[in-house]
């Protein structure tokens, strides 16, 4: 018996490193996304996000100036001038097979009479007793050592890009009602469903959790062929409702089972009291139910935040009925890839589901809960 | 809130004055490369005040190319034209066509896709004379109208596709100055090919960089490649065969097509990274190995549009350049070239879409986006002269000397074979399965749809 309580504390302790773990896990693709949103396209696709936090060997080539530049000096023909701005090159080559074969201030010769060296801090001379030719400079490979670097240029691209802050009234006007719509209806719903009597209650709920199970794919085609002969067309009114249907499913079965779990005598006293069916619900129901619907408020505004394929479908892809989501998405061009603009329009999208998710964080841990202990 | 919302609106208004200036890029008449008769002549007031709603794939920086070409036909006819684009228009083009919103004209990707909405009848067939009009003004005509000859459910083929912008695959990317390090020229032949191909891999080096990886859709790059061998193995007949069907996917023709690209993909020595890793590799890194130093590889087979994913500052026909995919020189099967195109097509009746197929059948409408960026022409009436870089009318000329010219087979094959079976097949191949036994299952799938 007495191992029993050390087993325990032991277990505790394993929980506790194990739950570390997985939330550093859970982070590290985070972490990396926010490094990889300052770095420019070709850091991302020359090294991992890794290294961009120390100095890196890269080797590069710059061209020298062409014949146009050569000066002559008594005999010979002399091309001269600088590859870096700033910085020290350790290395240096002239063929993509040995692109660091030679020291700073080596002198080799490159052709029939023709003689090149490059110093330390990047300047270069090459000397020849005939005319240079051709416009093209050489290529000289440069080993230089590039200390980290971030840039700040992707999330201006986003932050500048065209039609910005029209998508995002947009996507303002198309969240906040499509939030409130569905959970003024489940309330009501879930009200009914939880606590009026009447016949074939339990086969509706049966309904509403079928209904759960329905991918949103499958109806996208009916839905917009009854908006089209209902006269509704595309526009906010239709996806405000395609979201709302979509969305009450969930909401009216999450609140129905948290409201199912609020005390019986609250409710009977008060029918009891003479209430109606209606004060009941707005003056007990809805402030106890305030963690379920802030919870359910989350949920849907995350989700529709984040919605594009609803969007697409029910308001347009023309320039001024875009969401935020299409605009992101345009900016990664038609084949996409664009890694660099993807991870920061993340951070900056992720925004504002941020803000909301902190105001009403308080309510979401109670809410979780939500219908999953009756009489929690 | 308050503050964001204040925020939203600056940028708003910002970019609302960027909306005003809608000028034509090329000033009418400035110019005499561009055809400006043709311009004029489409100068009407029948349709004036109306507007049609155009729906493509293109996003970003094309869409803003595709807008600067309608900006003319805005001009001359006073129509206004609504163009959105999609990554996601195959989708949604299917949905809104079924729901009964379709848009006006669709800019269709894959023929493939056109052909199966055709037959529902929901596009409409284009005006008398278009096929004809393909016909005698496209080089290789008749292989771009049949791209938008489909059938349609009345039981008769029809045309509904009008072949606008095209894309050359057939393409050979390498850094030149690699090249005279080393010492290599370039192949004129397949022959030459592989023997380059092998004497870099004599040499210790990697010859080519291949990635399959494309997120939903790898795979496909290795079908580019098969397609090119078909037509480097095999007449244009069998091709065609193939495509329909009616050559079956596991004759030993296409098997040989599928092993001649094997070739070059499932050496250890002739891959960088080796060939097993070629399906994990993302096809918008793989061309980055041309640009390492030592190289990485020094060959790459894409379409032209791979410029767009090469590094910062790479200037075509300096830094990097291309060459013709070659053919056999003892097959005698001429120059086939392999290439895509989008097709536009009509979903509604709107008297007004006439009169945008017939902007689109005027030489101002190629040349406008040809003197830009990123387009290419089979119009042999469209003047080669105003091509935006050397490098588009290289391309150019490839396209419209071709003896031969076939469509990407990937895209006129039914969607579960052509972005489908095809793929996840090759992504086998690439895993070590033989030719033979990724071809039977191609065609199993395949006869499942009969």
């Amino acid at each position: 018996m007495d191992n029993i309580a050390g087993t325990r504390a032991r277990l505790t302790w394993a929980v506790n490193l194990t739950a570390i773990c997985l939330v550093v896990l859970w982070t590290i693709p985070t972490f990396g996304l926010l490094v990889s949103s300052f770095r420019n396209a070709d850091q991302i696709a020359s090294s991992g996000w890794w290294d961009a936090l120390f100095a890196t060997q890269s080797v590069d080539y710059k061209r020298a100036e062409g014949a146009d530049a050569q000066v002559r000096e008594g005999d010979t023909y002399v091309i001269a001038g600088d590859l870096l701005q700033d910085g020290k090159l350790s290395s240096w080559g002239i063929s993509s097979r040995a692109p660091a074969a030679y020291q700073p201030g080596e002198v080799v010769d490159v052709d029939e009479g023709q003689q090149l060296t490059v110093q330390e801090d990047g300047s270069y001379r090459i000397t020849s007793s005939n005319r240079f030719e051709g416009r093209r400079g050489m290529r000289i490979f440069l080993t230089t050592s590039v200390p980290p670097d971030f840039t700040l240029e992707n999330y201006d691209r986003v932050v500048t890009a065209e039609g910005l802050g029209r998508a995002f009234l947009n996507t303002m006007t198309v969240t906040i009602p499509a939030t409130v719509i569905p959970i003024l209806v489940a309330a009501f719903a879930a009200y009914a469903l939880a606590w009026m009597q009447f016949p074939g209650r339990a086969i509706l709920v049966a309904c509403v959790v079928g209904l759960l199970v329905v991918p949103l794919q499958v109806s996208l085609i009916p839905l917009l062929k009854l908006h089209n002969a209902i006269g509704l067309g595309k526009g906010y009114m239709g996806i405000w409702l395609a979201h709302t249907a979509f969305g009450l499913p969930l909401a009216i079965y999450l609140l129905r089972n948290y409201m199912v779990g609020l005390p019986k005598e609250v409710i009977e006293s008060a029918r009891v009291d003479g209430a109606t069916e209606f004060q009941i619900f707005r003056r007990i129901i809805l402030p106890l139910s305030f963690p379920a619907l802030a919870s359910f408020a989350i949920f849907q505004f995350l989700w529709v935040w984040n919605d594009l394929l609803v969007a697409t479908v029910f308001l347009g892809n023309s320039q001024d009925q875009l969401v935020m989501t299409g605009v992101l998405r345009e900016l990664l061009g038609s084949r996409g890839g664009d890694w660099e603009i993807l991870a920061a329009s993340a951070f900056i999208s992720i925004s504002v589901p941020l803000i909301v998710f902190f105001a009403m964080q308080k309510y979401l841990v109670r809410g979780l809960l939500a219908g999953s202990v009756k009489g929690g | 809130m308050k503050k964001l919302l204040t925020l939203s609106c600056a940028v708003c208004a910002l970019s609302g004055s960027v909306a005003l200036s809608q000028d034509l890029v090329f000033e009418p008449g400035d110019d005499d490369r561009f055809d400006w008769d043709s311009y004029n002549a489409l100068k009407s007031d029948e349709f004036a005040g109306q507007s049609i709603r155009v729906f493509g794939p293109w996003l970003g920086q094309d869409r803003v190319l595709v807008e600067s070409v309608i900006d003319y036909f805005e001009a001359a006819t006073g129509i206004t034209v609504d163009y959105s684009g999609s990554d996601s228009f195959e989708q949604q083009v299917v949905i809104d066509a079924e729901a009964g919103s379709p848009p006006d004209i669709g800019v269709f990707p894959q023929p493939g896709l056109a052909a199966e909405l055709a037959r529902k009848g929901q596009l409409k067939p284009l005006a008398e004379g278009t096929e004809h009009w393909i016909v005698d003004n496209y080089a290789a005509g008749e292989s771009w109208a049949q791209y938008g000859n489909y059938l349609g459910p009345d039981g008769e083929t029809h045309q509904y596709g009008f072949p606008f912008k095209a894309d050359v695959k057939s393409l050979v990317w390498y850094v030149p100055e690699n090249f005279e390090d080393a010492g290599y020229e370039v192949p004129e032949t397949m022959e030459d090919l592989k023997t380059l191909t092998e004497q870099i891999a004599e040499d210790g080096e990697t010859p080519w960089c291949i990635g399959l990886g494309s997120g939903g859709a790898t795979g496909w790059p290795a079908t580019d490649w098969v397609e090119d061998m078909m037509l480097r193995n095999n007449s244009p007949e069998d091709y065609d065969a193939w495509v329909k069907n009616e050559l079956p996917f596991d004759d030993p023709k296409v098997i040989a097509a599928i092993e001649d690209y094997g070739w070059f993909s499932r050496q250890d020595d002739f891959v960088s990274g080796g060939a097993q890793a070629i399906a994990s590799i993302d096809f918008r890194d793989s061309p980055k190995g041309l640009f390492d130093f030592p190289p990485q590889c020094y060959l790459h087979k894409q379409a032209s549009f791979i410029p767009s994913f090469f590094p910062d500052g790479v200037e075509i026909g300096t830094d990097v350049d291309f060459f013709y995919l070659p053919a056999y020189a003892d097959k005698d099967l001429g120059q086939p070239v392999l290439g895509a195109g989008t097709i536009f097509a009509q979903l509604t009746d709107n008297p007004v879409n006439a009169a945008f197929f017939e902007f689109l059948e005027s030489p101002i409408a190629h040349e406008v986006w040809m003197a830009q960026r990123g387009f290419l022409t089979p119009y042999t009436k469209a003047n080669a002269d105003v091509y935006g870089d050397p490098t588009l009318k290289k391309m150019g000329d490839i396209l419209t000397s071709a003896t031969t010219f076939r469509f990407d087979g990937s895209d006129l094959m039914p969607g579960s074979i052509g972005a489908g079976a095809f793929w996840t097949g090759m992504v086998d191949y690439a895993s070590g399965k033989s030719a033979r036994d990724v071809a039977q299952q191609i065609q199993q799938q395949w006869n499942t749809l009969k």
